[in-house]
């Protein structure tokens, strides 16, 4: 019944004819699609001209690019290049999202020309460097860099080169984080479940996140004693709530920088939040001078 | 028309009619000649559990559900489509319904397509059917794959959809031919020095599991130029496929010698290991087929791949290279065009050291599929972006990897090209050229067939 093998080197016509057809590669090129361009107003609300999300490529065209590149590596690298400044293990970049490029990410995008600010939790006008070490304070649960050191430049310098030209008053038309219902009553318990699921893959089952061989943050802990302090927005529930559903769980879509987000609802979100901002974690020596002049949200951790 | 002119055409078209004839006639004495004989009676009852539960795992093992169903489909029901060099086809219902799916077909007429490419009205079979690797499956398994076809599986009536092959390539006769040149009827031959799993190892790979209709590179005939290692030494050694590089399971460098066979269990379980995650075609066979195969086969068959020699005309080992990339990532002074662009995009999830995070994003230094020579795979999922599968029963979360079609050619060459020669990496550069032709494929591909969870 074994009929003998015939040679394979043997033309099939039909099959080479068809394979002849063969549409082959067409040379067709698309080439890249245009880069994101959001429209720019200034404090009148009249139109200015648009911005697009610079390269990193770019820097280099830039005279201050050696600033504004330690300055990004500081931002993504805080913890590394900073060890006297961060307490917690965590980098700038742990929310300030894609290189501070990303809309709904805590961009950095508008922060340059936002600033002198009024600020609602110190109830007084706030510079640029006063607000870097509110953050240094806080999320990183650290000590405040000097205004004038070459660290807070260069931070600085980032910021100011990522607004490109954008004026100061003037904003590009993003928001840096989106809308969240603060009349959603959060659930912890049902928020343990949601973090099991879908957080602590990467952040760790308690809440501990993870390191790579060199001792560097990959995923930063959201508990405990080398997470951010309650001092920080991030320990707020309404406003975790918004950062981790539009920018979590990262690498689960095809789409985005980081392939985040488009998980979970807004309820979800909000039982998450609810549950790893309320895990133990430092508390804030300065808490007792924040919202002087009352307004305190609801979420606010002290 | 003169008279003698007419002569002529008339003597032309006769000689032409009897060629027609006579190459019709020697094909349906080839057909009658190939028939298979009959099955010998297996004397199961078609309905007993055991052998439907066997026949599921069969099912399991040769993978039909991947092409068999559509994207959003009713499983089995046909109708996914597979774009060939000569048009789109689809592939079939093979649910019970006795209209439009296989309800009619009895045993004998099922061997007959699953082993034969032989369709129940003696048509044969597009080979897209792997038929001439389901060939090697014994009775005993066929008849348990009949019983839990026709038991388990749920009839639909979903009509078959035509392919868009156009006459004279759609005509099935001469496929008869085919068959015989390339889908000999043959049982499977063990090894004799080898034990019984190794030889457990070996049918699953050339038999069910059809590793060779996307791992060994066909020939003019569209065939696979081997269909074991003893019929030919490009056995499993790397082939193109629907724009990407089915990796070398041979056991050269950029072959499976950097994966151990632990690696290799772990990968098929659950579609990645500490280094790797399947993408492509392959996470679609790891989520349909392999995760669901005994720890057992799982072993034999990483234990019968680790065995392979090396694929011939590859280097067998690389030479040894230090990483000094990461140093410089690290320090801000790897400042080239293609370490930019990596540290802006790719850097957070593969990290400095390119060694990814277990589990969750792969490694890119000595990842195979990074530094094999052809960088196809890795030009399309850069562009389209991956998605690992995922065994619910070891991993709580299946990643995912976007696509950056928004980037230039040269930016993605750039990129890869930072990354193949990085760390340990040895492989050559992407050019600009190269990233354009598989994205024209890319657009091509699109309007043709249906993307989603499938493989071809």
């Amino acid at each position: 019944m074994n009929s003998p093998r015939t040679p394979r080197r043997a033309t099939c016509l039909i099959l080479a004819l068809s394979l002849g057809l063969s549409a082959g590669v067409q040379a067709q090129s698309t080439g890249a699609v245009a880069p994101r361009t959001y429209a720019v107003k200034d404090e009148a609300g009249a139109s200015l001209p648009a911005y697009t999300i610079p390269d990193d490529a770019a820097i280099f065209r830039h005279p201050d690019a050696e600033a504004i590149l330690y300055g990004q590596r500081l931002l993504n690298e805080t913890r590394r290049l900073l060890p006297g400044h961060v307490g917690a293990t965590m980098n700038c970049n742990s929310c300030h999202v894609v290189q501070g490029k990303k809309p709904l990410g805590a961009p950095f995008i508008n922060t340059y020309n936002s600033f002198p600010q009024f600020n609602p939790r110190a109830g007084r006008e706030m510079s640029l460097e006063e607000r870097i070490n509110g953050c240094m304070i806080r999320s990183m649960n650290g000590k405040m860099l000097a205004p004038d050191s070459r660290e807070m430049k260069s931070m600085v310098a980032y910021m100011k080169w990522l607004a490109q030209d954008v004026p100061h008053g003037a904003k590009v038309q993003i928001r840096n984080s989106g809308p969240i219902d603060t009349r959603l009553v959060p659930d912890p318990v049902r928020g343990r479940g949601i973090y099991a699921a879908q957080c602590a893959s990467c952040h760790g089952a308690d809440g501990e996140g993870r390191k790579d061989a060199r001792g560097n943050v990959i995923f930063p802990p959201l508990w405990g004693n080398e997470s951010f302090n309650i001092g920080a927005g991030m320990a707020r529930t309404y406003k975790a709530a918004a950062f981790v559903r539009d920018n979590m769980p990262m690498g689960v879509r095809t789409e985005g920088a980081w392939g985040e987000g488009g998980v979970l609802s807004d309820q979800d979100a909000v039982d998450v939040a609810e549950f790893f901002t309320h895990m133990p974690r430092p508390d804030f020596s300065g808490k007792r001078g924040d919202w002087p002049n009352g307004k305190k949200p609801k979420d606010a951790r002290y | 028309m003169s008279n003698r002119r007419m002569k002529h055409t008339r003597k032309l078209l006769m000689g032409a009619g009897s060629v027609a004839i006579l190459a019709m006639a020697a094909t349906w004495g080839l057909a009658w000649q190939l028939q298979p004989e009959p099955p010998t009676n297996p004397g199961t009852a078609l309905d007993d559990p055991a052998l439907i539960r066997h026949g599921e795992y069969i099912a399991r093992t040769a993978d039909c559900i991947a092409c068999h169903t559509a994207p959003g489909g009713q499983p089995f029901a046909g109708g996914l489509a597979m774009q060939t060099p000569a048009g789109t086809i689809h592939s079939t219902n093979i649910t019970p319904d006795t209209v439009t799916g296989i309800g009619a077909y009895d045993y004998p007429a099922f061997r007959n397509a699953v082993k034969f490419g032989i369709r129940r009205d003696g048509a044969t079979l597009y080979p897209a059917m792997p038929y001439p690797s389901y060939v090697i499956m014994p009775d005993a398994d066929l008849y348990a794959l009949y019983a839990y076809f026709m038991r388990a599986v749920k009839p639909q009536h979903q009509h078959n959809a035509p392919s868009t092959i156009p006459w004279p390539l759609n005509m099935r006769w001469p496929l008869v031919w085919w068959r015989a040149l390339f889908a000999p009827e043959r049982p499977f031959q063990p090894e004799p020095g080898m034990d019984d799993l190794l030889n457990r190892g070996k049918y699953l790979v050339e038999g069910p599991g059809h590793c060779g209709a996307c791992h060994t590179p066909r020939g003019i005939g569209f065939q696979e130029t081997a269909l074991s290692l003893e019929d030919g030494d490009t056995f499993l050694s790397g082939a193109l496929i629907d724009g990407w590089r089915a990796k070398s399971l041979r056991g050269e460098a950029q072959g499976l010698d950097s994966w151990t066979r632990e690696e290799i269990v772990d990968f098929l379980a659950t579609g990645r290991t500490d280094r790797v995650a399947a993408f492509g075609a392959m996470a679609d066979v790891v989520g349909h087929s392999t995760r669901h195969m005994t720890p057992g086969d799982l072993d034999a068959i990483a234990a019968y791949l680790k065995r392979l020699p090396p694929a011939p005309g590859k280097p067998v080992a690389f030479s040894t290279k230090r990483d000094t990339l990461t140093d410089t990532l690290l320090d801000g002074t790897a400042r080239t065009r293609g370490a930019l662009l990596y540290r802006e995009h790719c850097m957070a999830c593969h990290r400095p050291d390119g060694q990814g995070v277990p589990r969750i994003f792969p490694a890119l230094d000595g990842n195979s599929a990074l530094f094999a020579q052809n960088p196809q795979s890795a030009i399309q999922i850069t562009l389209e972006g991956g998605r690992m599968p995922l065994n619910p029963d070891t991993d709580t979360m299946a990643f995912a990897m976007p696509g950056f079609s928004h980037l230039s050619d040269r930016d993605i060459g750039e990129i890869l090209s930072f990354i193949r020669g990085g760390w340990t990496n040895q492989a050559s550069a992407v050019t600009a050229d190269q990233v354009r032709q598989i994205r024209s494929f890319l657009n091509t591909k699109k309007s043709g067939i249906q993307t989603g969870d499938r493989h071809e």
